[in-house]
């Protein structure tokens, strides 16, 4: 056992010639929430993408709970490496639900199909987990009968549905107007009172002054700095850092 | 008024053999297709180009060369097929050409973030496309299946080519026995009843899926 729960050493990643993550280091003891913020075009969600292998690194490491997923550069063999993303739940700025199935058959389909825990098993649990982010009632609805934030909240429910450690947030409220984005912040903030392990890629700095333990500031493939959200946004030493902030005003 | 019921109902031992051929070329070729189209998008590059070539021949000429083909190039390289089974061999692998092209294009159009969600989710490949992708794709899918399902009531003529007794040649051998050119009316009849089943049913398939938006 680790006593880091994800831990990440010199993380790079390009796309051809343009070089996206240029050695990015991470640490998270378990129960973290640690919220990345920065610009566009920086590195975050490319960043996030890697924790889970929706993209494949060229150099670095990273481990959770002390288990190399990939070790200077080289990866674990598949049936491993499948093995260690699924502790790791994901949502994405599009919600990405399956639209051919219920609210509810959204949440039990991986658990049945890759778990194979069976239906009459999974479905109380998923109906609880529904209730958990407030949308027991809708249950029988199709995601495109929702609206964003409710969307969201289900996709939230469908990644915990399979008992993730860590959580892995991209960008979750970016398309969301203020009034959807508040409660799937609500939904997340519960997540993180629950003591969830959690990496959260966002733009609301609310969000991150308030839930995270850390802060990540990553601009042009760097961490520029890192600390707590007093720290970060407090007392910001770093100049790219200080005009990102002051061009948000908040 | 007799006659015309008469007529229809040699017509109708036609409409026998036209069925047959339009059920099984459907049956199997929808199947076949859908593997030739998971072939198509397939990493492997090997397996990926043979069915690229597959499909080329099998759309690039003519389904009546092709049942020509089948029915007298095969018994030459010592293949002889019973009349019926020649004609549903050439028939499903033209189809399934068909049905594969509209099914590639049909799982290629489901957004990347089905695929996404489904890997953090923990589903493998195969998974992904037999409970995710396909089932979206057959929503997406069914106007095109139902044109090329309309064009095979009226492609089983082909056979006529070979001497089966399809609705079509019932029809012709019955003009040209008794100098009558009602036959092909009571022909043409038949044809737009089955087009317009298959119509039908494809109208309750769309609105089956229209349960849920995308």
């Amino acid at each position: 056992m680790s006593e880091y729960m994800i831990k990440v050493e010199q993380l790079k990643k390009n796309f051809g010639a343009l070089k996206v993550l240029k050695g990015i280091d991470m640490e998270l003891k378990k129960g973290d929430v640690v919220a990345i913020i920065g610009p566009s075009g920086g590195g975050k969600s490319t960043f996030l993408r890697c924790l889970n292998r929706l993209e494949t690194v060229d150099a670095g490491t990273i481990s959770i709970e002390g288990e190399y997923l990939v070790q200077n550069g080289t990866y674990v063999n598949a049936e491993k490496s499948r093995q260690i993303c699924s502790r790791m739940g994901m949502c994405f700025q599009q919600f990405n639900l399956f639209p051919h199935m219920t609210v509810l058959q959204n949440l039990m389909a991986a658990p049945i199909t890759v778990k194979h825990v069976p239906k009459n098993v999974i479905e109380p649990e998923a109906r609880e987990l529904l209730k958990k982010v407030g949308l027991a009632s809708k249950a029988d609805y199709y995601p495109n009968q929702l609206s964003g934030g409710q969307q969201q909240r289900v996709a939230i429910a469908r990644a915990l549905a399979m008992q993730p450690d860590i959580m892995l947030f991209d960008e979750p409220t970016s398309s969301l107007d203020p009034e959807l984005t508040g409660e799937v912040l609500k939904t997340m903030k519960d997540l993180a009172d629950g003591n969830m392990t959690m990496v959260v890629v966002t733009h609301e700095m609310g969000f991150a002054k308030e839930v995270a333990d850390q802060v990540v500031f990553m601009a042009d493939g760097y961490v520029q700095e890192k600390g707590t959200s007093e720290e970060v946004f407090g007392h910001a030493k770093n100049e790219r850092l200080q005009s990102f902030l002051s061009s948000i005003i908040r | 008024m007799n006659e015309i019921l008469r007529m229809s109902l040699l017509l109708a031992s036609g409409c026998k053999v036209t069925l047959e051929i339009f059920a099984v070329t459907l049956i199997l070729s929808i199947p076949l297709g859908l593997l030739l189209a998971i072939g198509r998008i397939s990493s492997i590059k090997p397996l990926n180009k043979a069915v690229e070539i597959y499909n080329w021949i099998m759309r690039g000429t003519p389904l009546m060369l092709q049942l020509l083909f089948v029915y007298f190039a095969l018994p030459s390289f010592g293949i002889t097929l019973p009349d019926v089974a020649a004609a549903l061999l050439a028939f499903v692998l033209n189809y399934a050409a068909y049905f594969a092209e509209i099914f590639r294009a049909g799982i290629q159009s489901i957004p990347k973030g089905q695929y996404e969600a489904a890997k953090t989710l923990g589903f493998t490949y195969s998974q992904t496309m037999q409970k995710i992708i396909v089932p979206q794709m057959i929503k997406r899918v069914l106007p095109p299946i139902g044109n090329e399902t309309i064009t095979l009531v009226k492609d089983t003529s082909l056979v006529y080519v070979l001497a089966m007794n399809d609705l079509l040649r019932a029809a012709r051998t019955i003009v040209q026995r008794e100098f009558d050119m009602t036959p092909f009316f009571i022909a043409a009849v038949f044809y737009l009843i089955m087009t317009f089943v298959v119509t039908r049913v494809f109208a309750r398939l769309e609105e089956h899926y229209a349960k849920y938006e995308e």
